[in-house]
């Protein structure tokens, strides 16, 4: 490499590396210790990277001298800069930068990949302000520090490993991602992504979607329909939930309509369709920008190509499992975003059945109905026990219990019919368990089980991999589980660090036993479980990661969208105008229209001002002549 | 009083009805400027009103086309246009502002004008509604219990702007360029002069208001064939389907000008008209304004006794079914009513006005039993009425009706109350809870009171008392929901309420005293017009029928 790069700087290139001050300056390092030149002037920028960077391994692949002297790599088969001159494709690279920078002023740049840095460096030349480089690979770093003098370039630019925090970005203010597309090629994803989720969250500071969170009629997702539409209003969108509950009733009963299959699927059918329709004619109301629509949300290919034909992103939370419920093909291409509890293979299988994205999304809990809470004595009475199951009676479950009838098990939930022995251990003749029974269930409970269903293995399923809403509810409730063991889990949730885990039904009774006579472990699991929940997996963070995707992709569809005018754009807009001034104090959120103007003034006391009594007289002008039209 | 302002929001007819308190007004104050504010469509219709200075227009249209968008600059032109306007009229520093539009609209509209002797529906300046007149709250309220309307709307009109003495008449000016053309217009229709021409006005503002076209169809031919009568169809232009069914059935009796004349040419047309029918519409103000007589069709949510001619010798023929007045908020989806109204009868009746023949109406009333007539009149106080034609008992709603045309103008005008005939008794027993619950609201507003005016002020104590008035309150208005008897009395009590203004407790609960005794005192006066003591058969005494037995 070394000799690579003597033969460019003896060459005619000399002259051009030296004008832009590639080479060390008389006295400076000599060729071969540029690496810890370079390194000083990281670690002045990010000591931890310059660290990690110095610990690395160089590439496989070494730098050789272009034609016109500076150097080049191919890395990985990419061939990351020109071949004949870098530092030229380098300059027309940055000032294609500029003008797109200029286009979009005033906006941070982050360069997406870092190479060799001559991009970075002519970049530098012609732009003044912070330079960011996202390049979470150290030892491309290590070897890009080794080749040439970069402490000019490292002086003036912060390097990105990760999606830097929210009040990071705050402070970068909008940003202009540029990425550098050989690196992009060469990293994929693992640069892809970083850039993505720092341009979706530098745009989710300024944006305030309307997200309309379709429900399924019932069943496990139906709260989550609620979780997450609380999630996004905490996160500042204006989230509604499409609550299909009450045509529940309506699917439960086409049974009763015939007894024959064929019949009552084509009603059952026509039932969806028609509750297509609904959903359709709440999206016209609601015009949103995202539709979130939760597993089993009667959605038909038909209602989301309409729902697509509105604009409106088409996001789906597919919290079930893929292989028992195999619908997802039929959908998966009506959807931009397709989020999953499932990753690896499965999300190829979802991108290649038509799905704009798809991602892997695990479940979580909302803390404000997942929280610990303490009994009275007569509620302990009823729902104390030694060890329980909250949930539907599935085959697995009933035979692995079966070996837990003498520890004072106790049984919650439905589908419980016809279990023989384990029926026994129902409770409340098995009533369907409200989401704050089940938090005072897991508080009463020594030992919460937490076995993932299945309806073909006897117990434990081996290839179980996602992970279940009830882990982390029962962990968020501060309460003690013993979970079965899943692939998905370790990352989320450590076993045998912030939860207890089994292996098998053999294992199950030995597990409980145990921690029956170990309340200090129990205890000890609970609270790491909680604490490790809390920080990481609500739906929170869940929906922070959602909106992250979606506006990675769709950012710039939002942020062109006509948009509502706020209080706070029209306050800012009539300035000291009396208008204005009154509006100026109003919630700058609330839309600018008749409604919301008035509705914040309701709660106000004293004499109208003249702008209020204005205001007050076109609401009342717009009930009684406008509102009818407009609709 | 130098400058009045009249503020008239509503429809063409409301505004012919406005003009004989404008006349009177220019009578009482004949160097006032009278202003009148109308919505932009009517201002024609203001203009042909005597007596009128200024017609000041509203262009609602446009503030509703910038509404539509609901938000951005539409919303802050329409905000500008109010402001405008606000800021114009309250340069004019009026003394007087009536408002004869009964809308929270309306209300802000004058709260924000400020003038200090503002009559009818305005805002305090908190921004509650504030209906600052008597006969402007008895007619808010009698608005929500429309069976009970005792007085013509444009008497309402004459007394909130103290001209109670005013004309017995509409008014409106056909200019003679309208008249010319109008002329033409019959001309070119074949009217020979002194050819009887009879009037119909097909549409109303809504489907239920109008007489089906079979109905017309038939009237027509019945007036052709007894008094060789053409007939004008009038409407407007959302009525044209209607008036070519009618044309094409009456084939050339029919004079066809639905939806092609102006207001004025429609004055003029009609002045020509020997008899206009015609339902409760703005055409019927007209005919009454420019001296035709009118025979008007009351049906659905129309109420003579509300909004009939204002004028002597009309005749108003009322399907009174059980159901009637419709709601003005529901759409029927059977008006028999309509149809109670037979051609033939109708005819009778325009026949007999036409040739002003009083003794042929009460015949033809006789003759025709299924529906009420009436010939409108004026009573010995210059108020509108009805005196029924037929010689036919009033029903009972009826009298329950006059009953409470009595108390009001007693409580309002200090009339000396007459003796009802027949006793209402089950009404007079639903208002007498009213003086029971009224009495007890009196006791407890002066615990209020005494609690409010203690030398240290128990505010346990206070809140108790206010929450045991409030209680009283809560049964008063109860009662009124529930019972139709008692149900305008206590509308006005609680318009008065509303009224109340201030923070001191003091002050609020010595009102609040003066208004349960009122309440009292109203209430036992319409007891004894419901029941008087006169009119009940004697009763038996107890001793008596004691002696007896012995």
């Amino acid at each position: 490499m070394r000799a690579a790069v003597a033969a460019a700087a003896s060459s005619d290139g000399r002259s051009a590396v030296l004008a832009r001050g590639m080479l060390p300056a008389a006295g400076g390092a000599g060729m071969g210790s540029w690496l810890e030149e370079n390194l000083r002037a990281l670690a002045a920028r990010d000591a931890t990277l310059a660290r990690e960077v110095g610990a690395a391994a160089p590439l496989a692949d070494e730098p050789v001298a272009s034609a016109a002297g500076p150097p080049t790599l191919t890395a990985d088969g990419v061939l990351l800069h020109s071949t004949h001159d870098p530092v030229r494709e380098a300059d027309r690279w940055a000032a294609a930068a500029r003008d797109e920078l200029a286009r979009r002023a005033p906006a941070t740049p982050v360069v997406l990949g870092f190479a060799l840095g001559h991009h970075v460096e002519a970049l530098a030349r012609l732009w003044d302000g912070p330079l960011r480089v996202v390049e979470p690979d150290r030892r491309l770093w290590r070897t890009a520090l080794a080749a040439r003098d970069l402490r000019a370039v490292v002086a003036r630019t912060t390097p990105v490993v990760a999606p830097p925090p929210a009040e990071v970005l705050d402070a970068w203010g909008p940003v202009v991602l540029l990425p550098h597309a050989p690196s992009v090629l060469r990293e994929g994803p693992a640069l892809r992504e970083p850039g993505e989720r720092i341009v979706a969250r530098a745009a989710l500071r300024s944006l305030r979607l309307r997200i309309l969170v379709v429900s399924p009629l019932a069943g496990g997702s139906h709260p989550l329909a609620r979780y997450c539409a609380r999630a996004l209003g905490e996160l500042g969108h204006e989230a509604t939930v499409l609550d299909l509950a009450p045509f529940a009733g309506g699917m439960e009963a086409i049974p009763a309509l015939t007894p024959r299959k064929g019949p009552r699927r084509v009603v059952e059918e026509a039932y969806m369709r028609f509750l297509g329709t609904g959903v359709l004619a709440a999206v016209d109301a609601a015009q949103p920008d995202v539709v979130l629509a939760l597993a089993q949300a009667p959605l038909d290919a038909t209602t989301l190509a309409e729902i697509g034909r509105r604009g409106v992103v088409r996001a789906f939370w597919f919290v079930e499992d893929h292989r028992v419920l195999p619908y997802w093909r039929d959908v998966a291409a009506g959807y931009d975003h397709f989020f999953a509890i499932q990753d690896g293979a499965f999300l190829d299988d979802v991108a290649r059945a038509g799905a704009g994205r798809a991602a892997y999304l695990p479940c979580g809990a909302d803390p404000t109905e997942h929280r610990p809470v303490v009994l009275p004595a007569a509620e302990r009475a009823e729902l104390a026990a030694p060890v329980a199951f909250v949930g539907a009676g599935y085959r697995n479950r009933r035979i692995a219990f079966r070996s837990l009838l003498d520890l004072g098990l106790k049984i919650w939930g439905t589908e419980w019919g016809g279990a023989g022995q384990v029926e026994a251990a129902l409770q409340r003749n098995g009533a369907r368990i409200s989401t704050e029974d089940c938090v005072r269930i897991f508080a009463a409970t020594r030992v919460n089980l937490n076995l993932h269903s299945s309806t073909y293995v006897d117990g434990v399923e081996p290839r179980g991999d996602f992970v279940n809403p009830r882990t982390f509810e029962i962990a968020a409730a501060g309460a003690f589980q013993l979970v079965d063991e899943r692939a998905l889990l370790p990352p989320l949730l450590e076993p045998g660090v912030d939860v207890a885990t089994f292996t098998d039904t053999a294992e199950l009774r030995d597990r409980v036993r145990h921690f029956l006579a170990h309340p200090d472990e129990r205890a000890a699991f609970a609270d790491a479980g909680r604490r490790r929940v809390l920080a990481e997996h609500t739906y929170r963070h869940r929906m922070e990661r959602l909106l992250e995707t979606v506006c990675a992709r769709d950012a710039e569809r939002f942020l062109a969208r006509p948009r509502a005018e706020t209080i706070g754009d029209a306050a800012r807009a009539d300035g000291d105008s009396p208008l204005g001034r009154l509006l100026g104090t109003l919630p700058p959120q609330t839309p600018f229209t008749l409604d919301g103007v008035v509705q914040s003034l309701l709660h106000r006391e004293g004499d109208l001002s003249d702008p209020e009594a204005i205001l007050l007289f076109l609401h009342q002008f717009d009930e009684l002549y406008v509102r009818e039209h407009r609709a | 009083m130098k400058k009045i302002l009249i503020v008239n929001l509503t429809r063409f007819g409301d505004l012919l009805q406005t003009s004989p308190t404008i006349v009177g007004l220019r009578e009482c104050h004949p160097d006032a400027e009278i202003t009148v504010l109308v919505e932009r469509n009517f201002a024609d219709v203001a203009r042909g009103l005597p007596a009128v200075d200024r017609v000041w227009e509203l262009d609602l249209d446009h503030l509703g086309r910038l509404l539509v968008p609901g938000t951005g600059s539409g919303l802050r032109a329409a905000y500008a246009v109010v402001d405008e306007t606000v800021a114009r009229l309250r340069a004019e520093c009026f003394d007087l502002a009536l408002n004869y539009s009964s809308s929270r609209m309306s209300a802000v509209l004058l709260g924000m004008i400020g003038v200090a002797d503002t009559r009818g529906w305005t805002m305090t300046a908190d921004g509650h509604r504030l209906i600052s007149h008597p006969w402007s709250r008895l007619f808010a309220a009698s608005c929500l219990t429309r069976r009970q309307a005792p007085f013509n709307l444009v008497d309402y009109y004459k007394r909130v702007a103290g001209v109670a003495a005013g004309p017995r008449r509409l008014f409106f000016d056909v200019p003679d360029d309208a008249r010319a053309r109008a002329a033409d217009v019959l001309a070119a229709g074949g009217l020979g002069t002194g050819e009887p021409l009879v009037a119909f006005q097909l549409g109303a503002s809504r489907p239920v208001r109008r007489w089906p076209a079979a109905h017309f169809v038939a009237l027509g031919r019945a007036l052709h064939a007894r008094i060789g009568a053409r007939l004008l169809l009038c409407g407007g232009g959302g009525d044209r389907t209607l008036a070519e069914e009618i044309a094409a059935a009456l084939g050339p009796l029919a004079i066809d000008v639905c939806g092609r004349t102006s207001i004025a040419e429609l004055g003029a047309l009609l002045a020509r008209a020997d008899v206009l029918v015609t339902g409760d519409t703005g055409p019927m103000h007209m005919a009454v304004a420019v001296g035709t007589p009118v025979v008007a069709l009351f049906f659905g949510p129309a109420l003579p006794a509300d909004t009939g001619p204002y004028a002597a010798d009309h005749v108003c023929l009322h399907a009174d079914v059980p159901c009637a007045p419709c709601d003005h908020n529901v759409t029927c989806l059977e008006p028999f009513c309509r149809d109670t109204l037979a051609p033939e009868a109708v005819a009778d009746a325009v026949v007999a006005r036409r040739d002003g023949d009083w003794a042929a109406l009460e015949a033809a009333a006789r003759r025709w039993p299924a529906f009420t007539w009436y010939r409108t009149a004026f009573d010995a106080e210059g108020l509108a009425d009805l005196a029924p034609l037929g010689g036919r008992p009033p029903a009972r709603r009826e009298q329950l009706r006059r009953a409470c045309r009595a108390l009001w103008k007693s409580v309002l005008e200090a009339t000396p109350v007459g003796t009802g005939s027949t006793p209402l008794a089950a009404e007079a027993a639903i208002v007498a809870q009213v003086v029971r619950l009224a009495d007890d609201g009196v006791a407890r507003a002066r615990d209020v009171e005494a609690c409010a005016c203690a030398g240290s002020v128990d505010l346990g104590a206070l809140e108790d008392a206010a929450r045991r008035l409030e209680e009283v309150d809560a049964a008063l208005f109860r009662l009124g929901a529930m019972h139709e008897p008692a149900a305008l009395l206590l509308q006005v009590h609680r318009f008065e309420k509303e009224n109340i203004e201030g923070d001191d407790v003091v002050a609020l609960a010595r009102a609040s005293v003066r208004l349960h005794e009122e309440l009292g005192r109203r209430a036992r006066l319409f007891v004894g017009l419901l029941d008087p003591p006169a009119a009940r058969p004697p009763a038996e005494v107890e001793g008596e029928r004691h002696a007896s037995c012995g």
